[in-house]
């Protein structure tokens, strides 16, 4: 055969007959029974109550299951325990569990495993670790029945064992809940409604989860994390797709059907499309946090945290890396936006902010001598990145010698640590955030402890808070907390021992198709969600 | 020739010994913390330092180097900080979508390359010449994660013929396979496509200029027959070259690649651990990778005595 363009054009005509027989090759949606979704992140560790990641914790609601679990109103409920009570001293709680509960090798929940796993659990947990220094005895009694003794009351150990903070207080079989708290489980073996299928997840790209058929549910309807756990799914597949753009392609074309946190700005593209719809799934969202090293000049004194609060401005930083107001909210409560523990004690500065000239005013009063101001700026986190920027232009609008360091989210994490003034490693100030929910409990939250050196990064102290922390975890209702708490706040917007940042909401995209998913913090449930 | 395998191979250990070294210091040198990831953001300090006594992360640097080194010796490469899984299990595991993703890449871009290549020299200086010339200009250009979305865009949005992403292994069947890694094999062989394409043109360009050419057409050869079996031929050593840099190139290629259409192989493994300061699988890959890199050379190198049988001598 000759070469001619003629019969190269032939080929070419043929070769574009061809291109659409190759057909629609791409991934069915799949059938109703399976839901792929692409979550948060990679799921790292098997053990949820090892590790505090929130794709764990989703891991552990999918396999394990809870004694207690808050509705959508954050009240707690019984989940695997049928009845408890409390003894009139207010020191003996005694629980018996459901019924039928059994593990997914097919052996019975007892009382025992229990234990074990409340043990394990209350080294990780703040709040477990608050009833464990306050344990005096934690036994089985029988094989339903299991009795934690504490040396003195303690109003918050039916919060802490349904919190959905992380770690959650899962249930494990004993021989996997005797491993030592700081190593991970081998075991993959829960009494939750799904089981974890490990012959067809490849770790690092699918995780996949088969409905537990014996698996009881409550008899009342699905809340929060509460109530009945009816699985609809026969198959929840998490597809893990790091790439954003790549997640939201896969969605638009239906190889996915649920995509938990889509960046912001793809969210009208992805709204745009009428087989797609949005939810926010966590409506207490995330709150920001500045953090100040109290233990060396300049943010050593008062006065200069005060500054602080004058310097912010929370509608700039949120719209820097929100941008659409619809999913952000500033926010004065040391308490975080919306959550039972939020209020507005001693915020006149947040009327007020942003006051620069206050603020450089309350610099001046500090006796700030020009030190130099280190902000840690970790570039891989938008939220992070973008006000660390804002906030060093700040500062250095008002005459403070500020500087960012530029780094990641890790090295961040890591030089946090340390104590020492800047020139020897140490920092001024980093920016972190948390989960809206989280900030309603000072007890299981250690970043809203003031006690020192002993505490969270910035290691600010003050008796009378750590007084009034004590209090509210001792307190025997939410009234009770609720005025306690707005005492904390009045006092602490007086020392500062962190700066709020805003309050955000991110919500999930997922396939019209699908229905049923739970509103909840800080974790996402796959019961009681259809797909047709 | 057994002595210069020898030397070779020889050299392919040093090569690594020292990539073990330099990786080794660099990460462990570099800021982060593995126990910081694990231990989560409400950690306390005090907790931060129990996981890394855990992990033997507080031992001196020289301590860790000789364990690591050690267990490397004998064909442990350690196992995952974060999944606690053998390294070589999850090279392993990832591996084949790597592989595959490798070979359909250039075998699309060799090919692809090669004739547009020899064509383009054919008919140098013409219409059919500077379009190709200028493919493979703008394939050499464009980033492979621009063009990779483009191609989603196109060819999976908007005509549904291809998947957006993942990889399905070869026994589920050739077409699910396939279909997983034509879009990825296109953007990653772009660029390939278009350096061996200039290679080709200009080694065929040089030997059509040669007499035995002039003679074949005067002996009636066809168009085919002078181009493909007097002229590539000839014009071989320097594409084999071009295509064996190609082959080790795409070890790096692949990383992004891999992420853009969500391919479970080696290049994301890769990403995610550096993510994760998981330092043993960073290693491991390393060390393994830079054996496969100076393997790879050596084939090409072998490679020539096959395509010109004057190089043996």
């Amino acid at each position: 055969m000759s070469i001619s363009r003629r019969n190269v054009i032939r080929s070419g005509m043929a070769a574009g007959v061809f291109a659409p027989m190759i057909g629609r090759a791409n991934a069915a949606p799949g059938d109703a029974s399976t839901l792929r979704g692409v979550m948060q992140g990679d799921l790292r560790s098997f053990d949820p109550v090892w590790t505090t990641a929130n794709i764990s914790a989703y891991y552990g609601a999918m396999v394990y299951d809870t004694l207690f679990a808050v509705d959508v109103d954050y009240k707690s409920k019984p989940q695997m325990v049928d009845k408890w009570n409390l003894s009139d001293d207010k020191k003996t709680y005694t629980f018996q569990l459901r019924d039928g509960l059994t593990w997914q090798d097919n052996t019975p929940v007892t009382a025992a495993d229990c234990v074990a796993s409340i043990r394990r659990w209350g080294v990780r947990n703040g709040g477990g670790q608050a009833i464990m220094a306050r344990l005096q005895d934690l036994s089985a009694k029988d094989d339903k029945t299991f009795v934690l003794t504490l040396k003195e009351p303690f109003g918050l150990v039916i919060t802490a064992l349904s919190s959905c903070t992380t770690p959650l207080c899962f249930m494990m079989p004993k021989k996997d809940a005797e491993t030592d708290p700081f190593q991970q489980v081998s075991g993959r073996i829960g009494s939750g409604p799904f089981t974890f299928n490990q012959t067809l997840t490849q770790p690092g790209s699918r995780y996949v989860f088969d409905k537990w058929d014996k698996y009881m549910p409550r008899s009342e309807p699905a809340s929060g994390l509460a109530g009945g756990k009816v699985v609809h799914l026969k198959q929840v597949i998490w597809e893990n797709i790091s790439n954003e753009q790549t997640a939201s392609a896969a969605l638009t074309a239906g190889e996915i059907d649920f995509y938990e946190l889509p960046p912001l700005d793809l969210l009208p593209q992805l709204s745009s499309n009428s087989d797609i719809k949005l939810m926010v799934m966590n409506p207490t969202g995330n709150d920001g946090i500045m953090r100040l090293n109290t233990l060396h000049p300049p943010f050593d004194n008062v006065k200069a945290r005060q500054a602080m609060l004058y310097l912010i401005d929370q509608k700039a930083i949120l719209n820097a890396t929100f941008g659409n107001p619809k999913y952000y909210n500033p926010t004065s409560s040391l308490f975080g936006y919306g959550t039972p523990m939020t209020n507005d004690a001693n915020t006149g500065w947040f009327k007020q902010a942003p006051d620069l000239a206050k603020a450089k005013q309350l610099f001046q009063d500090s006796g700030y001598k020009g030190e130099k101001v280190l902000v840690l700026q970790a570039t891989d986190f938008a939220f992070m990145n973008n006000s660390a920027q804002l906030i060093a232009g700040w500062l250095q609008s008002i005459g403070v010698n500020a500087e960012l360091a530029a780094m990641n989210r890790g090295e961040v994490i890591t030089r946090r640590a340390n104590m020492k003034p800047v020139d020897q490693g140490g920092w001024d100030v980093f920016i972190t955030y948390g989960g809206g929910y989280d900030f309603s409990d000072p007890i299981m939250l250690i970043s809203l402890a003031a006690n020192g050196k002993k505490g969270w990064f910035g290691w600010p102290e003050n008796t009378d808070y750590e007084a009034l922390r004590t209090q509210w975890g001792e307190a025997g209702t939410v009234a009770e907390q609720q005025a306690i708490a707005q005492k904390m706040q009045a006092l602490a917007w007086d020392f500062v021992p962190m700066v709020m940042l805003g309050s955000w909401t991110q919500p999930a995209a997922m396939r019209t198709n699908v229905n049923g998913f739970l509103t909840n913090p800080d974790v996402v449930p796959f019961w009681n969600v259809t797909k047709t | 020739m057994g002595a210069y395998l020898a030397r070779r191979l020889l050299a392919t250990l040093v090569v690594m010994a020292v990539v073990g070294v330099i990786v080794f210091l660099l990460l462990h040198l570099a800021p982060g913390s593995p126990a910081a990831i694990i231990a989560g953001d409400n950690a306390t300090p005090a907790q931060i330092d129990m996981i890394n006594h855990e992990l033997g992360l507080d031992r001196p640097l020289p301590v860790q180097f000789v364990l690591w080194a050690w267990s490397v010796l004998r064909g442990h490469f350690g196992t995952s900080i974060f999944s606690g899984a053998p390294v070589m299990e999850l090279v392993l595991e990832r591996l084949p979508a790597t592989i595959s993703l490798s070979l359909v890449t250039i075998a699309f871009a060799a090919t692809t390359a090669v004739i547009a290549g020899v064509f383009a020299a054919w008919r140098a200086g013409g219409v059919l010449d500077r379009t190709l010339m200028a493919v493979a200009a703008l394939g050499f250009s464009v980033p492979v994660f621009v063009v990779g979305y483009l191609l989603i865009y196109l060819f999976a949005i908007t005509l549904h013929w291809l998947p957006v992403q993942g990889y399905q292994p070869l026994s589920r069947g050739l077409w699910p396979w396939l279909s997983h890694l034509l879009l990825p094999a296109l953007a990653l062989g772009l660029a390939y496509l278009a350096l061996i394409a200039r290679i080709t043109r200009a080694s065929v360009l040089e030997v059509l200029a040669e007499d035995y050419i002039r003679t074949a057409r005067a002996k009636g050869a066809s168009s085919l027959s002078q181009l493909f079996h007097h002229a590539l031929r000839n014009a071989g050593v320097p594409i084999a070259t071009v295509i064996g840099i190609g082959v080790a190139l795409l070890i790096s290629g692949v990383v992004l690649t891999e992420t853009v259409f969500n391919i479970p192989g080696i290049g994301r493994l890769t990403v995610d651990a550096i993510t994760n300061r998981d330092y043993p699988i960073i290693q491991g890959v390393m060390v393994i990778f830079s054996g496969a890199y100076v393997v790879i050379n050596l084939l090409v190198d072998l490679s020539y005595t096959l395509i010109d049988p004057r190089i043996r001598r």
